[in-house]
């Protein structure tokens, strides 16, 4: 049977189940969201007189609940409007309408007794077949089980989504010895296509993958810190991004988390695993117990190991808890030896060894927890899981580590980290001593392109399952590169497809990456389908190299960055005007040229956590890389007889002249980045390359004709003049505006405008993009444009000047 | 030999607030259709073919207000096609302006009788109308003849120097008095009901209909107080103190009187309500246009051959408290005779209508208060000012 999800029942409406309901929506599901009906009237409502009888008291809980998820920051949801995919009901009068849902998710507080009394309830209403499932962190999913029916039993297992369910990208799928196994095949698939997510399968273990190691490593994290001598500062600076982490690292995050939750957590663990050899661990060091009681939750009580607080000149500084004392002081900067030295390695794996290899307090830290983890890690296997890669999956997925723990162990080198667990005493689990004994010597390797794990019963590399529809850059690049440089690979995806890679710092658009396009161009129109220009780092690109600009606008070599701006223009419109079909996949971060490029697209192939726009302003200048020219040209497009067209110029001038940049892809769509019918989102961002060659590939198949080069864009020149002219006047006169925002609101309507014509008049593509290149390089000979580039180069931040 | 024209009947709509108020699917041509309708079957004994012309004042004549909705207006209203039809533009005083032109016309004896007044809705036309396109010479020369009304207001706070506490204290006592009007029906007699029938879908997208009938103002908050006021972020500029509180509201609705020489008064047996005794409009900077009263006022008084004194009513337009407050500071206005039911930041301002509008109110107080000389004065855009004087008969 074929199943299909189009309504989910969420039970519950706390911060889990109302965002789970939130992405629910998000992907296009018809969500029905309960909650209990509230016991008394509050203040307002009495005064108000309001029916107790009545839906607005029964429903307000749940409705809060929803209404303040989604004015959450960052939203739970990809586009607002989505939001009317929801209804929301009560436990008590709503309950007959689960029997519509094909998936029940019950979200419900974290006790026993009430979760076993809401499925009692679902077993009453849900047709025989519907999905149910919990979302359950801590509770062991098969204690639900008792009472229930041989179908729910069948159809029941825990699905545990993390907080928050939109952006981390982990689900958990834990099945009960009674789940059918082709319900829990479903979700895996599920998870992954539709929901966006990496599923990881679990065994029914206390707290899971990602709780169980996380927590651990958090806790003996805990343990170590006074010991070790070092701040909590250290410890961010420690385990942040220098080792592949978030960049709220280890304290940080636990403030966002809170620490209530965490000790919550492992004090359910401290019970429930007698038998882990660190269960010792799972204790509260004192220090912790002592937070606890001053009420030092992190960021819902205002102070956890930081604390920001009002400065006397109105601003705002961090401060510190001191360990020791537990008292705030002021932040110290963290400085290591060993950090330094790393510094200029932008690979993490060649990153470790070094790492670890360090002689002052920072090498004895990765030392000593690296030990740790991967003795932890060792000893879970079987117990949480059968297979390394899930355990990899779970914490890269749940905790944002671009490393797993035995992908840690790899790039640190098996030796290496069984010399340092023997250092701290520890054990490892036997398995690895007969792995080493077999003479194998990495938990992973990559053959064809296709990940292999090492699996210790039959003590042979095994495939890791569910490849087959990602295309893994980081896997195939090794023996797939047709043609590299610095800053830019060309893969072969097969089936004749192309990608171009971009590799630089923050993915920025240099010369480096300039040339590999071009070259892929050169490459896929010669013996090639097509071409994606794809990548899976964090982002997709930055945009231009800034600091290129801004060493030629300084210097004044103005024929220079002329060239340089001509020839990225030119590769844009490459984009376009290929002999062959291109795809562009844009994710993450997509700003200014990264924009640009996609705008060019034959196609566009977007993640659905995309973040794009056209931010030139923050820097002073406007698109100069055919962005201008092309939100000319789709306003243009939009033009209809009789319309007032200058209102639809005014949007896309808005797009630019704010620096609009889309929160999600379904938001790009409103922007007119992305084009409704012609563009797509893939909600997993794994199989994003793979779907973009796919897109290659169909419009390839459906007979690809390299489009005409237009020369037939309205624009209504000095009418559309005056209408910015007095805007800008007006913002400037208002004070939204600086005057050098004006001036460059000015030199971008005279582009959009097509310049001071007398009449509406037909122009080519080339005739904006000189416009644009002409005003681009005029802004850049001005001073407080150098300003606002510099400022960004030093601090990532824009400047109003 | 200048003869004497007289306002012999005069109604306005209950005012509804713009977008979301019971006229926000009111076409203006079917509201004054309907007003003047009524306003006529109060005069039986006026054939309607002796109408000599239906002048109509609008502040953004295009779209439903459109193609000389004047005639449209004349053509729905009457029953007849021999009453020809004009509208009028300047603005906000649009509507005080067809009564100086009926007036004038009739004095100079090229009619007989004429119905002046205004209609906006702003529901369906925005502030500025669909299409904005400034001449590029004059936008790059004077980009301040182009600004937003609220950019003006903001530039009148500065340059007179009148505080967001005394706007927002302002704007208090505009609905304490317009919702005291209101408790004691002194509106009543202005206000013709207006009545229609809506038609609309259920959730079920069911077709319904429903009868509605609109007799009362809609802007008016009697749960308004400083705090609140003092609250609202200004709108119009960063660091300003202009507010949506401190403003005037967006507003739909319809006001007409009826013009008539004294001879047909006499013939036909009417009772004169009130006459035009003078009427001027002036201009001021663009940038400053709030202050136009300031230029309007002495004029009109001067045309008029009376004092600043003289006048016992004053229907100041509160276009935004901040000019208002300076028009009177400049002119040292007595403020207690000044909007005494409240003024538009309270009731609103439907910007052509609202000339044909505050004389309606005026006449009805000036009755109430047997008062003789009365003015209606209000800003317009682009920097002019209008005020008119009426002698309540």
């Amino acid at each position: 049977m074929e199943r299909r999800i189009r309504k989910v029942a969420v039970l519950g409406s706390g911060i889990m189940g109302s965002r789970i309901a939130a992405h629910m929506a998000g992907v296009g599901v018809e969500v029905l969201l309960l909650d209990i009906v509230p016991r008394e009237r509050n203040a307002a409502e009495e005064a108000a007189g309001l029916d107790m009888a009545s839906k607005k008291f029964r429903n307000r809980l749940v409705n809060d609940a929803l209404q303040s998820a989604l004015k959450s920051n960052p939203s739970p949801i990809y586009h607002p409007d989505f939001a009317k995919r929801i209804s929301t009901g009560n436990f008590e009068d709503d309950m007959p309408r689960i029997k519509d849902a094909d998936w029940i998710i019950e979200v419900v507080v974290e006790r026993l007794d009430i979760k076993k009394t809401v499925f009692e309830q679902v077993e009453k209403y849900r047709k025989p077949g519907t999905l149910v499932s919990s979302n359950t962190s801590g509770i062991p999913i098969h204690l639900m089980l008792e009472g229930r029916s041989e179908d729910f039993r069948k159809h029941f297992l825990g699905t545990h989504f993390f907080n928050p369910p939109r952006y981390l990208k982990l689900l958990e799928i834990i099945p009960t010895p009674e789940t059918s196994p082709e319900v829990v095949e479903f979700f895996m698939y599920y998870g992954d296509l539709f929901l966006g997510k990496s599923t990881v399968l679990c065994k029914d273990t206390p707290a899971f993958i990602a709780n169980r190691v996380g927590i651990y490593s958090i806790m003996s994290l805990f343990h170590q810190v006074k010991e070790m001598g070092l701040t909590v500062e250290e410890v961010d600076k420690l385990t942040g991004p220098v080792l592949g982490r978030p960049k709220s690292a280890t304290f940080r995050t636990t403030d966002v988390v809170g620490l209530d939750t965490l000790v919550h957590v492992a004090n359910g663990l401290k019970a429930s695993t007698p038998n882990d050899e660190m269960n010792h661990l799972f204790t509260l060091p004192p220090f912790i117990e002592q937070m606890q009681k001053d009420n030092k939750l992190g960021s819902k009580t205002e102070e956890g190991f930081y604390k920001k607080v009002r400065t006397a000149d109105g601003g705002s500084e961090i401060l510190t808890l001191d360990l020791d004392s537990l008292q705030y002081r002021p932040n110290k900067r963290a400085s290591f030896k060993t950090l330094e030295a790393t510094k200029p390695i932008s690979d993490l794996k060649e990153r470790l060894p070094v790492l670890c290899g360090g002689k002052d307090k920072a090498g004895d830290f990765y030392r000593k927890s690296f030990a740790g983890l991967f003795a932890y890690v060792s000893n879970r296997i079987p117990e949480i899981a059968d297979e390394v890669f899930r355990v990899d999956e779970a914490m890269k997925a749940g905790f944002g580590w671009e490393l797993g723990p035995f992908e840690y162990w790899d790039a640190i080198g098996l030796e290496k980290g069984l010399e340092y667990v023997a250092a701290e005493g520890l054990k490892v689990a036997a398995w690895i001593t007969e792995m080493q004994a077999a003479g194998a010597k990495t938990f992973y390797q990559i053959e064809n392109g296709k990940l292999k794990y090492y699996d210790p019963q039959s003590k042979t590399y095994k495939v890791v399952p569910g490849q087959d529809s990602f295309i893994i850059l980081d896997r195939i690049r090794a023996t797939k590169t047709v043609w590299q440089n610095a800053e830019a690979v060309v893969e072969d995806l097969g089936d004749g497809v192309l990608n171009i890679e971009f590799r630089s710092k923050m993915n920025t658009l240099g010369g480096g990456v300039i040339q590999g396009i071009n070259k892929a161009f050169d490459l896929a129109e010669k013996d090639y389908r097509g071409l994606v220009i794809g990548n899976q780092a964090p982002n997709f690109s930055v945009g231009a190299n800034l600091g290129m600009i801004f060493m030629m606008a300084i210097e004044q070599d103005y024929d220079e960055l002329n060239m340089a701006v001509k020839i990225f223009q030119d590769t844009v419109m490459r984009v376009r005007y290929s002999a062959v079909p291109v795809v562009v996949a844009p994710h993450g971060m997509t700003l200014g040229g990264g924009c640009e490029m996609t705008l060019h697209a034959d196609r566009v192939v977007a993640a659905a956590e995309t973040y794009i726009g056209l931010v030139e302003f923050g820097v002073g200048v406007i698109p100069g890389g055919g962005g201008t020219k092309e939100l000319t040209l789709r306003a243009a497009d939009r033009y209809m007889k009789d319309d007032v067209e200058l209102n639809t110029l005014r949007e896309n001038y808005l797009t630019i002249g704010m620096a609009k940049v889309a929160t999600s892809a379904h938001e790009a769509y409103g922007l007119g980045i992305l084009r409704k019918g012609q563009d797509e989102i893939v909600l997993n961002k794994d199989r994003q390359i793979a779907a973009a060659k796919s897109a290659v590939i169909e419009m390839s198949d459906a007979g690809y004709t390299k489009p005409v080069q237009r020369k037939d864009i309205k624009v209504l020149g000095k009418q559309a003049l005056g209408m910015f002219e007095i805007g800008a006047h007006s913002m400037v006169s208002a004070k939204f505006i600086s005057e050098h925002d004006r001036l460059i609101s000015r030199k971008l309507a005279y582009v959009m405008s097509g310049g001071d014509l007398s009449e509406p008049t037909l122009v080519s593509e080339q005739y904006l993009l000189d416009l644009e290149r002409e005003a681009f390089l005029s802004l850049c000979g001005e001073r407080k444009t150098l300003e606002r580039i510099q400022h960004m180069l030093k601090t990532g931040k824009p400047l109003r000047n | 030999m200048m003869r004497t024209a007289y306002i012999v009947k005069g109604y306005r709509t209950a005012v509804g607030k713009a977008g979301r108020g019971a006229f926000r699917f009111m076409r203006p041509d079917d509201l004054a259709a309907q007003l003047i309708r009524k306003m006529m079957e109060e005069m039986p004994e006026l054939d309607k073919n002796r109408i000599d012309d239906l002048i109509v004042g609008n502040a953004m004549p295009e779209a439903e207000q459109g193609l000389n909705v004047g005639r449209l207006i004349s053509l729905m209203s009457l029953d007849t096609v021999k009453v020809p039809g004009m509208t009028v533009n300047r603005y906000c005083s649009s509507g005080l302006e067809t009564i100086a032109i009926a007036t004038a016309k009739i004095q100079q004896g090229m009619a007989d009788c004429i119905i002046a007044g205004g209609v906006e809705s702003m529901s369906y036309i925005p502030m500025g109308g669909y299409k904005v396109t400034p001449n590029l010479a004059v936008a790059r020369l004077n980009p301040d003849w182009y600004w937003s009304m609220g950019l003006t207001a903001e530039a009148v706070a500065n340059e007179y120097k009148v505080s967001r506490e005394d706007q927002d204290a302002f704007a208090l006592q505009s609905h304490l008095k317009a919702i005291a009007a209101q408790q004691e029906g002194r509106f009543d007699k202005d206000i013709m009901p207006i009545d229609f029938e809506e038609v609309f879908l259920d959730e079920k997208e069911k077709r319904h209909t429903r009868k509605i009938t609109v007799t009362k103002d809609e802007g008016p908050r009697a749960d308004t107080n400083v705090e609140a006021l003092a609250k609202l972020k200004p709108v119009f500029a960063n660091g300003g103190s202009v507010t949506a509180g401190n403003s005037s509201q967006t507003s739909d609705g319809a006001a007409f009187v009826m013009v008539m020489s004294e001879e047909m008064v006499k013939e036909l047996n009417l009772t004169p309500i009130a006459r035009l005794v003078s009427y001027a409009a002036a201009g001021v900077e663009p940038r400053i246009m709030g202050i136009g009263p300031v230029a309007a006022i002495p004029k009109a008084l001067k045309l008029a051959g009376l004092k600043q004194d003289d006048i016992e009513l004053i229907e100041l337009n509160e276009a935004f408290a901040s000019q208002s407050l300076a028009v009177v500071r400049t002119l040292g206005l007595d403020p207690s005779r000044i909007n005494v039911n409240g003024g538009a930041i309270a009731l609103g301002h439907p910007l052509g209508c609202t000339g044909g509008k505050l004389s309606v109110q005026l006449f009805n107080e000036m009755e109430r208060r047997k008062q003789k000389y009365g003015m209606v004065t209000m800003c317009v855009g682009t920097g002019q000012g209008a005020a008119g004087v009426f002698e309540k008969m």
